[in-house]
């Protein structure tokens, strides 16, 4: 994997010398990225098996709308320097867990006998929001943490029909995916060994 | 009279009376007459006023028109009038008229036309009948839209207060859709006139989404009045009046988030400004519906049940995709099994069971409301989605004081319909009282406790029905029923009694209300020790004299224990008295546990009678239990946990009297009767050819397990590893059985059976408890020596006779049989044929032929080395056996002039009995008649010795042609054959005359004949040797001939 543009080289850079403890930390995070990844995919699989027909039948792709407060990872941010894609990932995950908690309760009302759906919601929504924090401590390990209060997160992106509420719970599933996987890309490079 | 005419007939409205006439030419002629009459009166209308028509919309007032003549202008002036009771004439600058509604019956209407140049006058009859009743045009007040239901609401006005009377009218609605205003509904809609003005609604849903395409409303009407005899006809159209929905940016469909039955039709439609591609239901694709501009619709018929996020409805459209989501359930079923009951009389509980599954959940599920009709109070079902599959909802209601009676109706609703279940419950007959809690249990006294407990809930008004569990070690349960009045506190206290003093006992209880529902669930177990207490009575003992008889056994039993102990004789009063030996064992069975003793009632026993038993296999004194019986008693019943079926116990019943027990009875007994579990013990005592003697031996007691009944003895014949003696049950008619109830029967002699045979015996006992197992033997019985010996002396009686019958009978015959066997060989010597002497032949040196003069043999001499025969020279011979020089090469043949008759020689020893005499060194075998039967005393063993040679007799000959006689006797058999053989090899015989006896020497190439008496050639007499001549054929002797007596042709 070639090096991306701005990324951190802790052994270049001697101002950004990773201590054992902040090392550890960031191991310990892009692990739980790694893990959270296997999850979002999980999770996204077993929303598409609750909303019916076509969902999940190939071909029936819903267009990707955009989503309030909540935009997709986008490729032109891989020219940005890696703590700026850091800061991008933690603020995303900041404002995922209300929309996966929207999403949760509108499937709490079409699939009420699905806990284990249910379960993986909320876990999603809670999981984001640890992650969205470990990002956020490697960030201010490394001298990079956000400038300014954070903005509140965005209200909850609501559909006033069922089915764009389940084509929205699909999108709210697929960018927690997306962005999950995004950070754990990203910290893969602050890992020591990591592809650099 | 003209005018009259002309103006009446051409108005078909005015009056349509109708000439009839009775035949076709009347007819004929009338509807000529009547053609030239209405071109006449036409001719004549432009003159007069014409074509009078009258209508009504209200019933009160008729609108009257006529055409004025043509030559009227405009602003001619026209006198209407009616003729009735009092004429009316209305002058007019126009041509209709408003009247009011004319009676029922003919008027005459006369209009005349006041022209400048005169009048023309028209007379009408005006009748209601010819009137039109033709309603106002309706009008829609108001047509509105309910899109979330695609429901179109129509308001009209009636207009009733014009109509003086009262009427029914039918309304007449049409639904038109889309631009190109399709008829999509038609109805029809009835109301009545009641003098007044009334607004109508009119309601129609559709089957499209009204967003989907512009729907168009018109009405019309018609007023049925009864009482009105003319023409009614329907009113005008309203104008149509329209709703549509103004459609956004985005692709939408519709209807959005519907909820509907299972198996009804619905239709979607996709409202969009670009060209939708497709459209599915679920993964099921539809054929797309095309309505205005861009929008779609898809219909579903009968559509199934839902899953539980809704059946999607996507439109795809090029690059975007739309879709909306329909529930397909069922309204909710009645709730079944509705019962209210309270647990503490201060909240009821109603629980139902929501019957068949709606297919809705979340918002859509069924919604539950609680209403209870005396106090007007209700409650909600709150919606806990976790617990809907359980079968069973509940509801929880506060009770109102001082309420009994409850009046329950349960609503259930959801978004497709609604039911409902009532229930009417005496509250406090259905009390099921939570579980006793706190549960204690305190002493009173050694044979009475305390029992509290708690018991929530608000019972003062009732009594509590409560049962107490008292379980005693080792004993059955109790339970006792109590009554308590119920209490506020929820404290409750018992006392129970009757208990055995220091006795661990365990209590439990549960409680209903007095007015029965339902029993609690049981409390907590509690176990209770009771106090100890002075006994009430002594022990019950029994003593027994040990079997040496220095020691007194003593027993006595404390509660349900007893324990035993040795104490030396002391002055026990009446110790017990055996009194065995006028008594005879009895025998009994019980049933179940218990065994059942009776006895005959005896006065002198005064005290009581006593019952000791005890194991019959355990060794004296033994004693398991004993039992006192008043003495009035006649019979007991004996029961014991420790009693065992299949074990004999011995039961001895004691009667008590002044000088003490006296032994009644002895019985033996088993509580139940098992099957023996091993099989007597058999042994054959003896063994004959004809019987077997089995005995046997008994079997324990412990093993026998019940009274001995018999035994069961099989047999049949069979060997060890073929007997098939499987299953003795089955009746098998080759298995005998015999069944020995003779139990005191040990042996037991089988007869009847076969000597040398191999049998198969299986003993086993039965009891009433069953049938043993068994156990089997394998028995040859010996063999027959009477049949035997009886056997093998008759066959050598028979050969012993047939041997002295066919001596007698070779005896007799001994003529014939040296004639036709043996005949006499006649010396050559003596032949004058072969006399070729010196004188003869010399003196006549040309005697070149044989003479042929009979000789007559007068010698024959017969060699024999160390022959102990008697040199026969007598010319008779006796058997037929000529000399063989010993060493034929030393003979010179051409000075040997005898012709010898050789019998051939046979090299191989042949036993015969005669041997002997023979010397045995002799290559001449004599053999006679006799010896070609060999002796047959010992088939068998001659055969060994001769397997392959046929034993008996046998043809010594081949002959080939003869085939029977080569069927008998196979050729090699012919060699081997140790009898009677001919002197020659037949088959070097050459064909002579039948007649011809022949013989010739299979050693020698010199060929003797018989009597040279037969031989008429020399070359004859000196044949070639030719092995190649045929053989003869048929020609030879066949020893058969001599028992067919079928002389050879």
């Amino acid at each position: 994997m070639s090096r991306r543009e701005g990324s951190l080289d802790p052994q270049a850079d001697s101002s950004v010398s990773l201590l054992p403890h902040l090392e550890a930390k960031i191991r310990q995070t892009h692990s739980l990225a790694h893990l959270l990844t296997k999850y979002a995919e999980q999770l996204l699989q077993e929303y598409v098996q609750h909303q019916g027909d076509p969902f999940g039948l190939p071909g029936f792709s819903p267009p990707r709308l955009p989503v309030a407060g909540l935009s997709a990872p986008a490729p032109s941010q891989a020219g940005l320097p890696l703590p700026e894609r850091l800061r991008l990932d933690a603020a995303a995950l900041a404002a995922l867990p209300p929309m996966l908690d929207a999403v949760r309760r509108r499937q709490a009302e079409l699939n009420p006998h699905a806990p284990r759906l249910l379960r993986h919601l909320e876990d999603a929504a809670r999981q984001a929001r640890a992650l969205g924090a470990a990002v956020e401590t490697v960030l201010a390990a490394l001298g990079a943490a956000a400038r300014g209060p954070r903005p509140e997160p965005p209200a909850a992106a609501t559909a006033a029909g069922v089915f764009p509420a389940k084509v929205l719970g699909l999108r709210v599933c697929g960018l927690y995916r997306d962005w999950v996987s995004r950070t754990e890309g990203d910290l893969s490079q602050l890992v020591p060994g990591g592809p650099a | 009279m003209d005018i009259y005419l002309c103006s009446k007939r051409p108005s078909w409205l005015v009056d349509n009376r109708r000439m009839r006439t009775t035949s076709d030419f009347q007819w004929l002629l009338s509807a000529f007459v009547l053609l030239y009459l209405m071109n006449h009166v036409n001719s004549q209308r432009k003159e007069t006023p014409y074509d009078l028509k009258c209508t009504t919309n209200n019933l009160q007032t008729w609108d009257c028109s006529w055409k004025a003549p043509s030559e009227a202008g405009h602003g001619t002036l026209s006198e209407f009038c009616i003729d009735n009771r009092s004429r009316s004439c209305y002058q007019l600058a126009r041509t209709n008229i408003e009247i009011p509604a004319l009676s029922r019956g003919d008027h005459e209407i006369t209009i005349r036309s006041l022209q400048d140049a005169g009048s023309s006058t028209s007379k009408f009859i005006l009748n209601e009948k010819n009137i039109s009743l033709i309603p106002d045009t309706p009008e829609i007040l108001n047509l509105s839209a309910d899109f979330s239901t695609s429901t179109l609401h129509v308001k009209w006005n009636d207009k009733g207060s014009v109509y003086p009377r009262h009427s029914n009218v039918i309304w007449e609605i049409k639904i038109l859709r889309k631009k190109s205003m399709e008829l999509v509904k038609l109805v029809t809609h009835n109301t009545t006139l009641n003098g007044k003005d009334a607004v109508h609604h009119w309601s129609w849903v559709s089957d499209l989404p009204l967003e989907c395409a512009t729907h168009y409303v018109g009405i019309r009407c018609y007023v049925d009045n009864l009482l009105f005899s003319g023409h009614k006809e329907w009113s005008d159209w309203s104008p149509v009046k329209n709703v549509s929905w103004t459609p956004a940016s985005q692709p939408k469909v519709f209807p959005q988030d519907k909820v509907i039955l299972v198996g009804s039709d619905i239709t979607f439609c996709c409202v969009s400004q670009e060209k939708v591609l497709s459209a599915q239901i679920g993964s099921t694709y539809c054929p797309l519906i095309h309505l205005d501009g861009e929008n779609v619709a898809i219909k579903i018929r009968n559509i199934s049940v839902s899953d539980s996020s809704g059946t999607n409805v996507v439109f795809m459209i090029e690059d975007n995709v739309c879709g909306t989501v329909v529930f397909a359930g069922y309204p909710p079923d009645t709730p079944q099994k509705l019962n209210c009951e309270t647990h503490d009389l201060k909240e009821i509980i109603c629980s139902w069971n929501p019957g068949r599954p709606t297919g809705l959940v979340g918002p859509r599920n069924t919604s539950y409301t609680l209403f209870e009709g005396f106090s007007g109070k209700y409650v909600r079902f709150k919606r806990v989605e976790v617990s809907t599959n359980e079968s069973y909802h509940q509801l929880l209601f506060q009770m109102v004081p001082n309420q009994e009676i409850y009046n329950f109706t349960l609503y259930a609703r959801n978004p497709l319909g609604r039911s409902q279940s009532t229930i009417l419950v005496n509250i406090t007959e259905k009390v099921y009282p939570h579980t006793p809690t706190s549960f204690k249990v305190k002493d009173i006294n050694s044979t009475a406790v305390i029992l509290s407990w708690h018991l929530p809930g608000s019972f003062a008004k009732i009594n509590l029905l409560c049962q107490i569990e008292i379980k005693k070690i080792n004993s059955v349960q109790e339970l006792r029923n109590v009554t308590i009045k119920g209490v506020e506190n929820s404290s409750y206290r018992i006392a129970v009694g009757k208990l055995n003093p220091y006795t661990v006992y365990t209590f439990r209880i549960r409680c209903s209300t007095e007015t029965f529902w339902k029993w609690s669930k049981w409390s907590n177990k509690k176990q209770h020790l009771t106090t100890e207490a002075i006994p009430s009575k002594g022990p019950d003992t029994w003593r027994e004299w040990s079997s040496d008889g220095k020691n007194l056994i003593i027993y006595w039993k404390i509660w349900a224990f007893f324990s035993e102990a040795y104490k030396g004789p002391e002055d026990f009063m009446n110790p017990i008295s055996l009194a065995l030996h006028d008594l005879q064992t009895e025998q009994a069975v019980g049933m179940g546990k218990g065994i059942l003793l009776t006895w005959h009632h005896d006065p002198n026993m005064t005290c009581d009678y006593v019952i000791k038993w005890c194991n019959s296999s355990r060794s004296e004194p033994c004693l398991m239990d004993w039992r006192k019986v008043p003495s009035n008693s006649t019979e007991a019943l004996i029961q014991s946990d420790q009693f065992r079926p299949g074990v004999r116990y011995n039961f001895f019943l004691y009667g008590c009297r002044n000088q003490g027990y006296q032994l009644l009875r002895s019985i033996i007994g088993y509580i139940e009767e098992l099957a023996p579990i091993v099989a007597p013990n058999f042994t054959v005592e003896d063994t004959s050819a004809d019987s077997i003697l089995v005995k046997w031996e008994d079997i324990p007691v412990e093993e026998l397990r019940g009274f001995l009944r018999g035994y069961l003895f099989y047999f049949e014949k069979g060997e060890r590893d073929t007997s098939k003696m499987r299953d003795l049950e089955s009746g098998r008619s080759d298995i005998k059985v015999k069944n020995i109830t003779d139990i005191s029967q040990k042996t037991l002699r089988i007869a009847d059976l076969q000597g040398k045979t191999s049998y198969h015996l299986v003993l086993r006992a039965y009891t009433d408890g069953g049938m043993g197992p068994e156990k089997s033997m394998f028995v040859v019985t010996k063999e027959n020596s009477v049949g035997l010996i009886i056997a093998i002396l008759i066959p050598v009686a028979v050969a012993v006779i047939v041997g002295v019958v066919t001596s007698i009978l070779c005896y007799r015959k001994r003529e014939w049989i040296k004639e036709t066997f043996y005949p006499d060989i006649p010396n050559p010597e003596n032949c004058k044929a072969l006399q070729f002497q010196k004188s003869v032949c010399e003196g006549s040196g040309a005697l070149k032929t044989l003479e042929m003069n009979p000789c007559t043999p007068n010698n024959v001499e017969v060699l024999e080395t160390r022959s102990t025969f008697p040199k026969i020279e007598d010319t008779e011979i006796i058997s037929p056996v000529a000399e063989c020089p010993e060493d034929s090469s030393d003979a010179e043949p051409e000075n040997h002039v005898v012709v010898s008759y050789c019998p051939p020689i046979i090299e191989e020893e042949i036993p015969n009995p005669a041997g002997d005499e023979a010397g045995g060194t002799s290559q001449v075998i004599y053999i006679d008649v006799q010896s070609m039967y060999q002796p047959q005393a010992k088939p068998e063993e001659e055969h060994e010795k001769d397997p392959g040679g046929g034993a008996g007799y046998k043809p010594q000959m081949h002959l080939p042609i003869n085939a029977t006689v080569e069927d008998i006797a196979a050729e090699d058999d012919l060699d081997k054959t140790a009898g009677y053989r001919p002197q020659a090899n037949v088959n070097t015989w050459n064909l002579v005359s039948p007649d011809s006896p022949r013989s010739t020497d299979s050693n020698s190439e010199i060929v003797s004949f018989g009597s040279p008496c037969s031989i008429n050639s020399r070359q004859f007499l000196i044949p070639p040797k030719d092995e190649d001549s045929p053989q003869s054929n048929g020609g030879g002797w066949s020893f058969t001939n001599f028992f067919q007596n079928k002389p050879n042709d």
